[in-house]
């Protein structure tokens, strides 16, 4: 290879420079968006995918589509990266977020095949940006605290619209709610309120109908009693959480037993018995009526607990156990050695609450653990016809607690259906014809990228985008113009009418934050792409040995 | 050397068809390689995409990496890859500079060969221009002292305008230069390692919200299998290198058990061994312990973190080994070897030890308020997406190097292309005064220098003609501070806007640049040997 004179680099894969890696770009990251698009909205349908060994997904959240895809285009992957990032910052507008992004690039490539240099478009681009983000802050958000307490239903609502579930959403409206405040937790340092939405735990169960599903009273942990013999229900629970086994002690490696007499051999096995049945008695005398363990127990280890009259559970998974740890007050136990060496089981280790209860749910046994001593666990069960149904359930959930806990935490919303689209594209389009200078034009498509929004929302509801879209700006355009018409400001679509209506008396709301984060990550994912003019694919290293 | 004056026999050269070949095709590769990364130049320039035969993507404005990631092929080529990690190694700063530069002056080179002249006078005569222009950049570079933070900031940020995270200039560069002045050591301000800054990148949250840290911030989460403390007010740390588990027997011994009362023996045995090293280890008065990762053994078992959880001690584990050093420093602890030698003397104070949780991008262990803390400097870095943290971090590493630079070599010159353009012009009078070959390549090489001026207006999207023309009249004029202001687009003096760079970067890349293109120039054969 070396030998070859010429003035092209010579190097080990290919390269694309210049406006061709630009077109590339722009289209592999259209393709990715293309397929998004019509997910978006109340009215946006679901995609099936099907991986190489036949599992099926069916979901309508951007992020789920994207991870799925298996996406190979550098610069499409970015985009997935994007939706991810909006996924763990927001928990949801991934879709919105592919959407505005890829927009942005597309006619940011067009203005670069008009001569216009990629420098020029990306100052343009932030400036935009920070102009949305400022404009959005003060004049669209609008607090909470001024809306009533509706709100939260709103947003949750808001946020299931697209779902699956979004037919009951009154129902789930008010399960996300009760779920999302009753995990409320503050920070013993800083003392800040947090909403982790981990604490809160959903199971599935086949059977039913949706509508079925409920918030459980405690924390259901999704096994059953390790014996038949145990009770099926424990009052005033004393419940003692070990990440141990009770199985026969064990010798560590490197230790060999080695008898000379028969009578030898059985008392060695009597006392690896026994070694567990100690330890148990331990913890059975401290006052421990329910015994969960992440590990396991032997079966011959059982009959001390169920002469005990206590119930034990093995193989508990370890963060189930770790959240009911926290919600009875108990610590979890590795080891029963003390600092004296030998070994006691410590009463201040267990937790406490009113009732531990075996119930069955859709042929499933579920120890339920009812009023622990301080509530911060949740369990949602979910119910629907299958596998798919139920998955999907449970993204769409999951949005939805990240929306009500954005809400609870920043506390300001702005109206839904491309109402913010709607206004920040008016507003930028003024705020561009009062500069002179190159990035006008930038800052122009900017404002026209962000009626992709509203634009997909119409098509996908089978309404006439064109009408509907510039009736939007019509609106917008009087509430920003015109004193004593600031109240146009909340106009957004209403998908089902085909109308213009004032989207937060609707109820249509969403968090600011959701918004704003969507208008910087696509900003930003869009400037990183447009600031790529070469991309360099190496070849593989060639296998050693090889000819 | 040629005397050019005395004889002019030999400077003419007529060359062989294999020669020529060899020079024109290293030089064309050469130029090649410039000429791909000649669009990252400056604060408008743009950003390559490598995808790794790995399938990992980086996406960088800095040259090295670049050059790095390339994998180019021809030998002469590399030359050039090598000369931008030299520029890595000497200023840290300026890597596309030198590696553009370098390409110029081969282009000029092809010139003059192609009017006959010889290979050796070009490149003797782009010595002494090289040294004269580094004579006349330090002749009119501005002293600087480093109580001057200002200044360094300038500086830094002059160096951060290419980068992505140019945006946030205003926090990243008084974070650097803030992290070089504490780990500078006022007695001898020549040993500056840049391993005394620790940076840790985690990514979530914003490239706003990183911070240098007070302190010391480890990677690593505190271990809470047995619900040991999180975090440690007034702790007194103790780096150990040892394990707190049972040691392992070989693999040909046994520990043979023929009774069943000593199996009650072994298990006593275990919780005393490990028992006995835990209150050593509380009897030193220690309350956190990092403990450096080992291969052989379990760092810690259950049964020890249920001991020191006990004892109330934190524990922080899997410390890496080449992190032992830093952290020794910083704390200003002595590493402990083995559990007889803990010792109060040996273990680090401070005032808080926390693991604090960054959100998504899961925890680290947080230590402030630092006894006796030693000069070093650590700083956590945010970003939203890898790609950007990996950015930030290359970005962050040349603002660092910028500073030092300023360090080592007290002096200030403008930026915007205006040394290169003050160079071209005295250079051009310079070469005025000389006769013969010599007075023609000095003329070549100070034509070579305006690409950089020149990149730097073609890369924001500026006519480039225009403003190299309105840039000579300004430097002939004797404005020589005027270079290329790409915010405004238009040609203004660099000191007022701020725009300043360290003297040694360009030296440096003056230097480093010319000697490559003088070594490609001297080759005139290649043979392949196996």
């Amino acid at each position: 290879m070396a030998g070859a004179a010429g003035p092209q680099l010579q190097l080990h894969g290919e390269r694309t420079s210049g406006q061709d890696v630009r077109q590339q770009n722009a289209t592999a990251v259209l393709a990715v968006a293309n397929i998004l698009k019509t997910s978006l909205g109340p009215v946006g349908l679901d995609k099936m995918m099907v991986d190489d060994i036949g599992d099926v997904t069916i979901t309508n959240d951007g992020a789920t589509i994207l991870k799925l895809l298996e996406v190979e285009h550098p610069a499409a992957k970015i985009l997935v990266e994007l939706a991810e990032l909006q996924d763990q910052e927001v928990g949801d507008g991934t879709t919105s977020v592919v959407i505005v992004a890829a927009e942005l690039l597309k006619r940011a490539n067009e203005l670069v095949r008009a001569k216009i240099h990629p420098t020029s478009i990306i100052g343009g681009y932030r400036l935009a940006m920070r102009e949305a983000c400022k404009y959005l802050q003060e004049r669209l958000a609008i607090p909470t605290s001024a809306l009533g307490a509706e709100t939260l239903m709103a947003a949750a609502k808001t946020a299931m619209s697209s779902k699956i579930v979004g037919a009951d959403s009154d129902f789930f409206g008010r399960l996300v709610v009760d779920a999302v405040t009753a995990v409320r937790s503050e920070d013993e340092f800083t003392g800040r309120v947090r909403y982790p939405v981990s604490a809160i735990n959903i199971l599935k169960a086949h059977g039913k109908s949706a509508r079925d599903s409920r918030m459980l009273d405690g924390y259901a942990l999704n096994l059953g009693r390790a014996a038949q013999g145990m009770p099926k229900s424990v009052k005033k629970v004393r419940i003692a959480c070990l990440d141990m086994n009770l199985q026969k002690a064990r010798m560590l490696f490197g230790v060999q037993v080695l008898v000379t007499d028969p009578k030898e051999l059985e008392l060695i096995r009597q006392r690896e018995v026994d070694i567990t049945r100690e330890r148990i008695q331990k913890i059975i005398d401290a006052g421990a009526n329910v015994i969960l363990t992440t590990k396991g127990i032997d079966d011959t280890a059982l009959k001390y607990f169920v002469e005990a009259g206590a119930i034990a559970a093995r193989r508990v998974p370890k963060d189930d156990l770790r959240r009911v740890a926290k919600a009875t007050g108990a610590s979890i136990v590795m080891t029963l050695a003390d600092m004296e060496g030998n070994e006691t089981f410590d009463p201040a280790n267990l937790g406490s609450a009113e009732e531990v209860v075996e119930e069955s749910v859709a042929d499933n046994d579920m120890l339920m653990i009812r009023g622990p001593k301080n509530t911060r666990a949740v369990t949602v069960l979910l119910r629907g016809a299958n596998d798919y149904l139920l998955d999907e359930m449970d993204r769409s959930l999951h949005d939805a607690f990240c929306i009500v806990k954005r809400v609870l935490e920043s506390g300001e919303v702005v109206p839904g259906g491309g109402a913010v689209e709607g206004a920040l594209s008016v507003y930028l389009e003024n705020f561009a014809t009062t500069l002179g200078s190159r990035e006008q034009m930038a800052i122009a498509e900017f404002a026209d990228a962000l009626l992709i929004i509203p634009k997909t929302l119409a098509v996908n509801a089978a309404k006439d985008a064109t009408e509907l879209v510039a009736r939007l700006r019509a609106f917008h355009y009087t509430a920003q113009s015109k004193e004593g018409k600031e109240e146009l400001a909340r106009s957004g679509l209403d998908l089902v009418g085909g109308e213009i209506r004032d989207n937060i008396a609707a109820g249509v709301v969403e968090p600011a934050l959701s918004k704003l984060k969507i208008l910087q990550f696509a900003t930003e994912a869009a400037i990183t792409i447009l600031r790529i003019d070469d991309l360099i694919r190496l070849e593989p290293e060639p296998q050693e040995g090889e000819e | 050397m040629a005397a050019a004056v005395t004889t002019r026999k030999g400077e003419t050269y007529k060359e062989s068809a294999k020669k020529k070949d060899v020079r024109l095709m290293n030089i064309e590769a050469a130029k090649a390689v410039a000429d791909a990364i000649r669009t990252s130049l400056g604060p408008r320039g743009m950003d390559k995409m490598v995808a790794q035969a790995d399938g990992e993507v980086i996406i960088t404005n800095d040259g090295a990496t670049i050059l790095n990631k390339m994998r180019v092929e021809q030998p002469a080529a590399k030359m050039l890859v090598d000369l931008a990690k030299s520029q890595d190694v000497v200023a840290g700063d300026g890597t596309t500079s030198v590696t553009v530069l370098c390409g110029a002056l081969l282009r000029k080179s092809l010139e003059l060969l192609e009017k006959g002249v010889h290979p050796t006078v070009i490149s003797d005569a782009f010595g002494r221009a090289a040294d004269k222009a580094v004579e006349i950049l330090t002749d009119s570079a501005i002293p600087v002292s480093i109580e001057d933070r200002e200044a360094l900031i300038r500086a830094a940020n002059t160096s951060l305008s290419s980068k992505i995270i140019s945006q946030n200039s205003s926090l990243i560069s008084p974070m650097a230069v803030d992290c070089l002045l504490r780990i500078l050591d006022p007695q001898r301000p020549d040993l500056l390692d840049l391993k005394d800054v620790k940076v840790v990148s985690k990514p979530g949250a914003t490239i706003d919200d990183s911070e240098m840290v007070d302190g010391l911030v480890l990677d690593l989460k505190a271990a809470k299998a047995a619900a040991g403390p999180t975090r440690m007010e007034n702790a007194k740390i103790a780096l150990i290198q040892f394990q707190v588990s049972p040691p392992k027997t070989d693999i040909e011994n046994n520990v043979i058990v023929s009774d069943y009362a000593q199996m009650d023996r072994i298990l006593k045995e275990e919780r005393n061994y490990i028992l006995q090293m835990v209150k050593k280890i509380r009897a030193s008065g220690a309350n956190v312990l990092l403990i450096q990762k080992s291969i052989l053994r379990d760092a810690v078992t259950d049964l020890s973190l249920h001991y020191l959880a006990k004892a109330k001690i934190m524990v922080v584990k899997d410390v890496e080994r080449e992190d032992i050093e830093f952290i020794s420093k910083t704390l200003h602890c002595l590493p402990i070897a083995h559990v007889d030698h803990m010792r109060a003397e040996k273990l680090g104070h401070a005032a808080l030890v926390e693991e604090a949780d960054l959100g998504k991008g899961g925890k680290v262990v947080k230590i402030t308020g630092i006894e006796d803390k030693g000069r070093t400097a650590t700083v956590l870095l945010r970003g939203s997406n890898k790609l950007a943290l990996a950015e930030a971090d290359r970005s962050l590493h040349d603002a660092l190097c910028v500073v030092r630079c300023l360090v080592q070599k007290r002096y200030l010159i403008a930026g915007g292309g205006s040394p290169e353009m003050e160079l071209s012009y005295q250079l051009s009078q310079w070469a005025k005064t000389l006769v013969g070959m010599e007075s023609f390549c000095v003329r070549a090489f100070a034509e070579a220098l305006e690409i950089i001026p020149y990149t730097l207006a073609e890369n924001a999207g500026l006519n480039p003609i225009e403003i190299v023309t309105e840039l000579r009249n300004h430097h002939a004029s004797g404005r020589r501070h005027h270079g290329i202001n790409v915010r405004k687009g238009a040609t203004t003096d660099m000191l007022e806007e701020n725009v300043v760079q360290p003297l040694l970067v360009t030296t440096s890349a003056l230097s480093l640049a010319t000697e490559a293109a003088r070594l490609i120039l001297k080759i005139d054969d290649v043979v392949p040997t196996r």
